[in-house]
């Protein structure tokens, strides 16, 4: 426990070096301090707050191709790098919409287990005062020296393989721009809600 | 990634699955209709019927819209909370019943006799049900039916289906609803009472449909995908979550092939010995 702590502190700047449950485990950490300021701190604060964990511990770059599946190589260059911009955005403005506050919640580890694909799996549950345990399950890749999220699967279900439903299905039937609109739309009113 | 949604969405999902009654023979008059219809436009193997199905989903929504929400409010102003809880957890004691004869079709004996011991202690110290004592003595309220019965014994899921009123569904969905409805008691209690049920159903899930609305980019696609997963996440009693790699897709990018779509990669040994049930209809704040 120690030698985590120590590890930790010295990685602090970034997720150099850590394991992949280390990685969960710190930016679950930072989302609870959010969580626990997070009135003060309001959607802004919270914003600014979650910005660099979640960029820190998540893919965002991959996740946004991963989530547009096939599509991906329909797209221009440019409006690639607009996804991407535009999905990094969304994904921290989830975060700072849905963990607002604070009311006791505690994040425990389970178990964590390595995929044939050298990804791994680390097994997580957030527990909440008064009602059932949600689990948490992250799926992990190596990245340079570093383990990112690139899935979280929330009481079996997985929140990649739903976006990339939603994603893929918008390119197909309605094209890029009504994505962004979307896209765009969503992340307004997760700022005012 | 947001906080609540598993809860929600699932029992918001779920909210019409229990309120079947009189409309399964529409439902099948609806299945026989799609299959002979909207299977041009296509975009996903498991929901050939997608434009019929968005058709249904667009009523059911409107359904809700015009009638069930604004009846779901008053009833939410009329009662107290304490008689929300209470009738969903009669109704939920109810439904045991059903829980425990799928259990011993599944051969889950061990957690048949949890289940059983489960709805002796709510019908009896829990007030005929009105009170849920045992899962503060750690039987928890497990989900099992019979359309998770037919998947262990391994018929499949089939295409997917947005019937009238009663929602998502599958081809396997509407034989597995038809054996619930039966071994519910609360199907032979009349009208008045299955109209309690209904209401406090949807009044239960009103937090869930409001995430529903929060939290996806196309509803439809959004229900569509959590049902799914999470009916395959309860038919093998959550051991084939950990499997979403997507490794395929990353491989497909990396080198520009052409191959598409994520496979199921099975975990080299399940490490994960913890089962675990979504819960159905928890109440929401």
């Amino acid at each position: 426990m120690m030698s985590m702590l120590t590890t930790s502190a010295v990685f602090a700047q970034d997720d150099v070096g850590l394991t992949a449950k280390q990685v969960v485990e710190k930016f679950q950490s930072e989302l609870i301090a959010v969580m626990k300021d997070g009135k003060k701190l309001g959607y802004a604060g919270r914003y600014e707050k979650l910005s660099e964990p979640i960029s820190n511990s998540h893919d965002l770059t991959k996740i946004a191709r991963i989530v547009v599946g096939k599509e991906w190589e329909k797209l221009s260059e440019d409006q690639q790098q607009k996804l991407t911009d535009i999905f990094i955005r969304l994904s921290i403005s989830s975060y700072a919409h849905n963990f607002k506050d604070y009311s006791g919640e505690s994040f425990g580890f389970d178990s964590e287990e390595e995929t044939t694909r050298g990804g791994v799996v680390v097994h997580t549950h957030l527990v909440i005062p008064n009602d059932k345990p949600v689990k948490f399950d992250y799926m992990l890749k190596e990245k340079g020296n570093s383990w990112r999220i690139i899935n979280i699967i929330a009481n079996g279900v997985s929140d990649l393989a739903l976006k990339r439903s939603e994603y893929t299905t918008i390119l197909q039937r309605e094209g890029f721009e009504v994505l962004m609109t979307k896209i765009n739309e969503k992340i307004d009113s997760y700022s005012k809600l | 990634m947001p906080i609540k949604m598993p809860i929600n969405v699932n029992s918001s999902i779920n909210i019409r699955l229990k309120v079947i009654s009189v409309s399964l023979v529409m439902a099948v008059a609806l299945a026989a209709c799609a299959t002979t219809t909207g299977v041009e436009h296509a975009t996903n193997k498991d929901d050939p019927y997608e434009n019929v199905n968005r058709a249904m989903y667009h009523f059911n929504d409107k359904l809700d819209d015009y009638l069930a929400a604004p009846v779901s409010k008053v009833y939410n102003k009329v009662t107290p909370q304490f008689a929300r809880t209470g009738v969903f957890n009669f109704f939920s004691n109810l439904k045991n019943i059903n829980v425990i004869v799928n259990d011993a079709l599944q051969a889950k004996f061990m957690q048949g006799a949890r289940d059983s011991g489960r709805f002796l202690l709510n019908s009896t110290l829990g007030l005929g049900g009105f009170v849920d004592v045992a899962t503060d003595t750690g039987l928890d309220l497990n989900v099992e039916d019979f359309d998770q019965t037919l998947a262990v014994w391994g018929v499949p899921a089939g295409s997917y289906l947005v019937l009238p009123i009663i929602g998502p569904s599958t081809m396997r969905g509407i034989p597995g609803a038809a054996f619930d409805v039966a071994a519910n008691p609360s199907t032979y209690l009349g009208v008045p009472i299955q109209l309690v049920s209904l209401l406090n159903t949807r009044a239960t899930a009103e937090g869930s449909l409001k995430f529903i609305d929060e939290a996806s980019l196309d509803p439809y696609v959004f229900t569509r995908e959590s049902f799914l997963q999470w009916r395959n996440n309860l038919a093998t009693d959550g051991k084939s979550e950990s499997s979403m790699d997507f490794g395929d897709d990353l491989d497909e990018l990396n080198s520009g092939t052409k191959q598409s779509g994520a496979k199921i990669e099975p975990a080299p040994q399940d490490i994960s010995k913890t089962k675990h049930k979504l819960e159905l209809l928890a109440p929401l704040q």
